[in-house]
C-alpha cells in the first residue's frame, strides 16, 4: 500500500501532465485534489484556470482542443456528476477529445458519508455513457495518465483517470 | 431590433473573426446571415458553454480573434461563466450576449426574472471593463467601429437586445452539419489560419 504524502505524488502527475504537452488546465476542488491544483498553480509550464463550475471546465478544454492546445480538466467526483449532458453534447456530438481527472470518491477509506452516492453511482454512469477510464491508485500507475491522454486524441472522445485516496492521501492518512 | 437583421448587420462588420454560436435562434441566426461553414463553429445545445468553448480557443489561438454568441437563456443558466471570462481577460475575445429575454429555442418560454436583468451591470459587477450595449441596427451600424481597437486589454462584452424570433423565424433552417463534420471543417480552418496541428495530422 502507498503511505506517501500526496506532496510527493502531485508534482510527479503535473510532470505526467507536461510530458503530454498539456498546456491548459482547468479546476474545481476537492479536498483530495487540493496539493494537485496548488502544483498546477505553482508550475509555470501550465495556464491554470480557475472554473465557476465543472461544466465550464468542459466548455473551456473542448476549445482549446479545437486551437490545439492540449488541456485537462481535474474535478471532484461529484463535480463530474453535474457534467454529463456538456459531455455528451460537446465531446460525443463533436467527437472532441477530452481528459478529465477524477476523484475516485465513496470507496473503502472514504470517510465522508457525503460521498456514498459516488461509491455506488460514478463508475456506472461512466459505464452508461461508454467512457473509458483507468484507476490511478499507486504512484507507479501515474505513468498511465499520458496513455490515457494520448488515448483521447485516438479515441476523439473523452477518458477519465480516477485518482484515488491512497494515491493522493495516503493509505494511512 | 430584429434578430436576424442584427446578425446581418454583425456579419457586415465582420473582417476576419472565428464565430462560436450558441444552441438555437444564435446559430440560425448566423446561418442565415451567413452561410458560413469553416470559420463558424455552431456549439448546438451547449446549454451555456459558447463562450467558455471561445475562451479556450482564443487562448490556444492568441492570433486570432473570436466572436461568441450566447443568448440570455444560456446566460442565465452560467452567469458565472463572467467570472472566469475576466479572470482569463482575453483580449481576442467578444462575447456577445444576444438578450431576447426569452428561452428562444424553445418555443420563447419566458426567462426568470427577465424584465429587471440588467446584464451590462451583471458584466460590470463582475469587473469587466469594455461592456457596450446595442438596441437598434442604427447605433450598431454606427458604433461598432468602436469595438476595433487591437490596443484595449481585456475581452469585450457586448449586450445585443433584440426581439425574439417570430414564429416564421423560428422555422429558419439549423445548421445542417453533422457533429464530426463540422469538427473538421472548422478545425482545418484554424490549422490553415494559423499552421498550427489540431488533428494529429496534416492534410
Amino acid at each position: 500500500m502507498n503511505d506517501k504524502p500526496s506532496s510527493a505524488v502531485a508534482p510527479r502527475i503535473a510532470e505526467e501532465l507536461a510530458k503530454c504537452d498539456v498546456r491548459l488546465v482547468a479546476s474545481l476542488p476537492d479536498n483530495w485534489l487540493m496539493d494537485l491544483i496548488e502544483a498546477i498553480d505553482r508550475d509555470r509550464r501550465f495556464t491554470h484556470v480557475r472554473v465557476n463550475r465543472e461544466e465550464s471546465a468542459i466548455g473551456l478544454c473542448s476549445g482549446a482542443y479545437m486551437g490545439a492546445l492540449g488541456s485537462a480538466a481535474l474535478m471532484g467526483a461529484s463535480g463530474f456528476m453535474t457534467v454529463i449532458y456538456a459531455i455528451t453534447k460537446i465531446n460525443y456530438t463533436y467527437e472532441i477529445p477530452l481528459f478529465l481527472l477524477l476523484t475516485l470518491r465513496g470507496g473503502v477509506g472514504d470517510h465522508h458519508k457525503h460521498h456514498i452516492s459516488n461509491g455506488l453511482y460514478l463508475r456506472p454512469v461512466l459505464d452508461a455513457i461508454n467512457m473509458p477510464y483507468r484507476i490511478i491508485d499507486q504512484p507507479s500507475d501515474i505513468s498511465q495518465i499520458s496513455r490515457c491522454y494520448h488515448h483521447t486524441r485516438t479515441f476523439a472522445r473523452p477518458m477519465a483517470v480516477l485518482l484515488t485516496r491512497n494515491l493522493l492521501r495516503g493509505s494511512h492518512a | 431590433m430584429k434578430y436576424v437583421d442584427c446578425f446581418r448587420a454583425l456579419a457586415r462588420q465582420r473582417t476576419d473573426q472565428i464565430v462560436v454560436t450558441s444552441a438555437g435562434n444564435s446559430g440560425q441566426a448566423w446561418w442565415a446571415a451567413t452561410r458560413d461553414s469553416e470559420a463558424t463553429f455552431y456549439l448546438d445545445a451547449s446549454m451555456s458553454l459558447s463562450t467558455m468553448f471561445a475562451s479556450g480557443l482564443a487562448l490556444a489561438r492568441p492570433e486570432l480573434k473570436f466572436w461568441a454568441f450566447m443568448g440570455d437563456g444560456a446566460f442565465c443558466m452560467n452567469p458565472g461563466m463572467l467570472m472566469v471570462e475576466r479572470q482569463m481577460n482575453l483580449p481576442n475575445l467578444t462575447h456577445f450576449l444576444v438578450s431576447n429575454r426569452v428561452y428562444g429555442a424553445t418555443s420563447n418560454a419566458g426567462l426568470p426574472n427577465f424584465e429587471q436583468n440588467d446584464y451590462p451591470a451583471i458584466a460590470r459587477a463582475m469587473g469587466l471593463e469594455r461592456v457596450l450595449e446595442f438596441r437598434s441596427i442604427d447605433a450598431l451600424e454606427r458604433d461598432f467601429a468602436a469595438l476595433a481597437p487591437s490596443n484595449v486589454a481585456g475581452h469585450t462584452f457586448v449586450v445585443l437586445e433584440v426581439e425574439p424570433f417570430s414564429a416564421q423565424e423560428q422555422k429558419l433552417e439549423q445548421p445542417p452539419f453533422d457533429g464530426p463534420e463540422l469538427k473538421f471543417r472548422f478545425g482545418r480552418h484554424v490549422e490553415a489560419r494559423t499552421n498550427c496541428d489540431v488533428f494529429g495530422y496534416r492534410l
